[in-house]
């Protein structure tokens, strides 16, 4: 494996930043390398420094993309603490519908939902299949706008496509859950139609402008900032606020924290998982 | 001491008895089958690793079929087909139902062991991987609990600063007033 330089870790450290806004410790090299050593092989670098200017100057930004891939965690799976999503079956669906149908029985109920950093697709899909458990043979009543957005173009790829191995399946999922959204797919699973008909997955970097996304009633963004500077963290939740209707509902990580990160959330407590919401 | 427990299926006797002996020298464990029926219901009451199974055999319950049924029953089971070189399409076919590989007659043991161990060795990443996630799981749920305690604790008493603050600032309020007011607010924090 390419061993990285002493003099090359603030370089590539400052780019993966630069690209992704992750921010990788530069006393753990490894990390650099068992990521990036693959690479800087394919592409015939003997540095890190050769595969940060083949990377610069790569117009078509294909290395960018691998780079991102490759530091990307695509950790994830479906019902992840489940928590969240008891929370969501129990307490933010039901409120959000009571909140959001019109008077008028003519008119659709609306609701957005996004998952902020949404990798391989699972927790969008687990969002999905609450619903359709909740509101079952009525969703014609509906019109849910449901977002996944993460940077990595492979993670967005399969999550469009839908597809998940063996091992992505057998975490989190109950068989009787599996057979109701799922149709076996060779040695895979794929997600039904109906379900995919639902979702939408588009890449964006969270660390620059959403441009354009409008306002959403919840907002999952679980597990992607602790991959971030704290700088980075008050500025990502301070735009999630911007984008979180007035009495949205915001879900983070479970071993994450607001406190002194972002005074305009305020935390709540239901059942055993904490929501949050805009401070009035 | 090789951890898999292997089913072999295959109607032939001769093929059964090799195989047996080949693999018991490798020290896996062996279950032997002389047809799909035999094997289903050897899958149905055995912990099986991997099944090696004869594609084509007489009667209704040929390798597809134990393929599907082992499938069915269990999704970690590896099953390796045996087949002719004339029926490599349906081996292809049944690679796509989930089948891990097949191997070509007369069975070429050095590729058949390589194969196996492929499979000891991911197994055991996976166990791996699974202890670590276990272990992960379990720090992951004690440390949220902890942080979410904290993160209501920190609002809470972020409300009381906030309260505190407005009653410092309220100047409709006597000086004596607005001490008695704070000193209540601290002690209903206790």
């Amino acid at each position: 494996m390419l061993k990285i330089q002493p003099a090359e870790l603030k370089v590539i450290a400052q780019y993966i930043h630069d690209i992704s806004g992750i921010y990788l410790d530069q006393s753990k090299s490894y990390l650099f390398e068992t990521r990036l050593s693959s690479i800087a092989e394919e592409h015939g670098c003997n540095s890190y420094q050769e595969l940060y200017q083949k990377a610069r100057k790569d117009a078509g930004k294909r290395i960018e993309r691998q780079i991102i891939d490759a530091i990307s965690t695509n950790e994830t799976l479906f019902f992840r603490d489940n928590g969240p999503f008891e929370l969501l079956k129990h307490k933010l669906l039901p409120e959000i519908i009571d909140l959001r149908t019109p008077s008028s029985p003519r008119l659709k109920t609306n609701i957005k939902i996004w998952s902020a950093a949404s990798s391989t697709g699972q927790e969008l899909y687990s969002v999905a299949m609450v619903i359709k458990d909740l509101i079952g043979n009525q969703m014609d009543q509906f019109n849910f706008k449901l977002l996944g957005t993460d940077i990595s173009d492979s993670a967005i790829q399969q999550a469009s496509y839908g597809k998940y191995n063996k091992f992505e399946i057998e975490r989190g999922l109950p068989r009787q859950t599996l057979q109701k959204h799922f149709t076996l797919f060779g040695d895979s699973w794929k997600v039904k139609d109906e379900l995919r008909a639902m979702v939408n997955f588009r890449k964006l970097n969270l660390m620059l402008p959403f441009g354009g996304l409008g306002k959403f009633d919840i907002i999952f963004c679980r597990n992607v900032a602790i991959y971030f500077t704290l700088a980075d963290r008050k500025k990502l939740f301070n735009k999630l606020a911007d984008s979180l209707a007035d009495d949205g509902f915001l879900i983070i990580g479970s071993t994450e924290s607001l406190t002194g990160i972002c005074p305009r959330f305020v935390p709540k407590r239901h059942l055993r998982a904490i929501f949050y919401q805009k401070k009035t | 001491m090789n951890n898999l427990t292997i089913l072999v299926v295959d109607d032939d006797p001769v093929i059964r008895r090799l195989l047996e002996q080949r693999l018991a020298k490798e020290k896996y464990k062996v279950l032997l089958a002389e047809d799909g029926y035999v094997g289903n219901e050897t899958l149905a009451s055995n912990h099986v690793d991997v099944v090696l199974t004869d594609l084509m055999m007489p009667g209704d319950v040929g390798g597809i079929e134990v393929l599907e049924f082992a499938k069915e029953l269990e999704r970690n089971i590896e099953v390796i087909l045996i087949t002719a070189h004339s029926s490599i399409d349906t081996a292809v076919e049944a690679m796509k139902k989930g089948a891990s590989d097949y191997l070509e007659k007369p069975i070429n043991f050095t590729e058949l062991f390589l194969r196996l161990e492929k499979i000891s060795t991911m197994r055991g990443l996976v166990r791996n991987a699974q202890d670590l996630r276990q272990a992960m799981d379990v720090t992951e749920s004690t440390a949220a609990e902890t942080i979410q305690n904290l993160e209501i604790t920190a609002a809470s008493l972020q409300s009381h600063i906030d309260s505190i603050e407005s009653i410092a600032n309220n100047h409709e309020l006597d000086f004596a007033e607005r001490v008695a007011q704070i000193l209540k607010n601290i002690q209903s924090i206790r």
